[in-house]
């Protein structure tokens, strides 16, 4: 418990350490959020049912760009061997920089939802219940999201190959059930409404994290 | 080896013998269907070939498993070959449903249709996985990597399925399904054209995996020379 909380906030602390890297997620976040009400300024569109894959598409964007460095970091620094070396299990990196990610990610994704209730002016009933789906998503993306990038730091043109590994696995499981319960709470439900979902959600996220964690050893390993 | 050679020569013998059989039983055997008409005779390939790619995945599933377990290249060998079979025959699955459903339900692809989506998902999945092992720097990163995204992706196939049930609620089906009840005659040649498809997918698999051990051969023997 304490190498995961090290290892979380040694993660922090880069992240953090380099201001111009967070600028630029904010400032691609907005890029994403912008392009799309251009997009759609040229149509006649009814917000409130494109609104919530809008808003997934944007954190899933916004939420990759922040993933891929977390394995590649280590590699291009030098630091992988250390930290592979260090007497923990490699599951405990796994825990560390999968909480660390998940903290990014829900920080730039308040950050776009800030963005994206400007853009794109709605009423939301029940805003607390969005914060959880959005929550209880964001911990499946970060899970499986924290995987693939392993994977693909290992990999020749590893900035492509985390999209293209990413997308197939996340898009079709975790973002589709939280755009169907978004799409639900911005037509006026409440969470007791989109219980299915999140139930749902929830296997995911339980699913990627156990993935994860039997998993991670083989990937780091060679 | 000999005997090895002879035994794949008898599994394709048979593969040819009962594909051959199954083309005779779905063109002339059976009779057309009482409201799609001739159309509906693509049908038995069609699920023999979506069969045969959920099987070859299913495979490389399990050789994944194994190889992580036993860290024997065999497996990952086997997992390799078996995508690739899986994407063909999952792209003839594609295209032959596609050319089905554009008579009987006027539209070539239904998104809302979770059979579809599924299959769609998992070429996606495994042309990913191509290109996961396109890109890998070394054998064994490329088996590791591989068999642990095949993994991955073979998980998410339930969940991407219970996702997409979900999500229909509300997208209900528009166009209703016109299938009707299958005669004994047609379900016949359907079981036979899954069986034929399935062996030949037994020896297309044996043929996969000579071709990738005589190119890793070849490759040894590059190196030796100092190519």
């Amino acid at each position: 418990m304490k190498a995961v909380k090290a290892i979380f906030l040694k993660e922090l602390m880069v992240e953090f350490r380099n201001k111009q890297m967070i600028n630029s997620y904010l400032i691609l976040s907005l890029m994403i959020l912008a392009s799309f009400r251009f997009a759609f300024s040229f149509i006649d569109f009814s917000i409130s049912q494109l609104a919530s894959p809008i808003l997934w598409i944007s954190f899933f964007f916004a939420g990759m760009f922040s993933l891929s460095p977390t394995y590649k970091r280590e590699i291009e620094q030098g630091t992988r061997e250390a930290l592979l070396f260090a007497p923990i299990s490699v599951s405990t990196i796994y825990f560390g920089k999968f909480l660390a990610n998940l903290l990014v990610i829900l920080c730039l994704e308040l950050f776009i939802m800030l963005l994206f209730f400007v853009f794109f002016p709605l009423n939301i009933p029940d805003f607390l219940a969005l914060l959880t789906v959005v929550a209880i998503g964001t911990i499946g993306i970060a899970a499986l999201g924290n995987i693939i990038s392993a994977i693909s730091s290992n990999l020749a043109q590893s900035e492509v190959m985390l999209p293209v590994l990413l997308i197939p696995v996340l898009l079709f499981t975790i973002i589709i059930s939280s755009i169907s319960a978004t799409s639900e709470l911005f037509a006026g439900g409440n969470l007791l409404d989109v219980m299915q979902e999140v139930r749902f959600i929830l296997a995911f996220d339980v699913v990627f994290i156990a993935v994860g964690y039997l998993l991670i050893d083989y990937i780091l390993e060679d | 080896m000999m005997l090895k050679n002879n035994l794949k020569f008898v599994i394709l013998g048979f593969a040819v013998i009962l594909t051959l059989i199954s083309i005779y039983l779905a063109l002339i055997y059976t009779p057309s269907h009482e409201t799609m008409g001739d159309v509906q005779r693509i049908f038995y390939f069609h699920v023999a070939s979506a069969w045969v790619s959920y099987l070859a995945f299913g495979v490389t599933f399990f050789a994944g498993l194994l190889y992580l377990k036993s860290k024997d290249f065999k497996w990952d060998t086997i997992a390799f070959s078996s995508v690739e079979i899986g994407i063909i025959f999952c792209t003839l699955g594609i295209i032959t449903g596609s050319l089905w459903a554009k008579p009987v339900w006027g539209v070539f692809w239904r998104w809302e249709d979770f059979k579809l989506f599924i299959t769609l998902v998992l070429w996606f999945i495994f042309i990913a996985y191509l290109a996961l092992r396109a890109n890998a720097k070394s054998r064994t990163s490329k088996a590791n990597l591989s068999a642990v995204f095949g993994i991955i992706g073979f998980v998410c196939i339930p969940f991407s399925f219970g996702a997409n049930r979900i999500w229909q609620q509300y997208h209900p089906t528009i166009l209703a399904s016109s299938e009707g009840s299958l005669q004994a005659s047609m379900a016949f040649a359907l079981v036979f054209a899954v069986f034929a498809f399935t062996i030949l997918y037994i020896y297309l698999l044996l043929a996969k995996v000579d071709i990738e051990k005589m190119k890793e051969i070849i490759d040894k023997i590059k190196q030796q020379v100092g190519g």
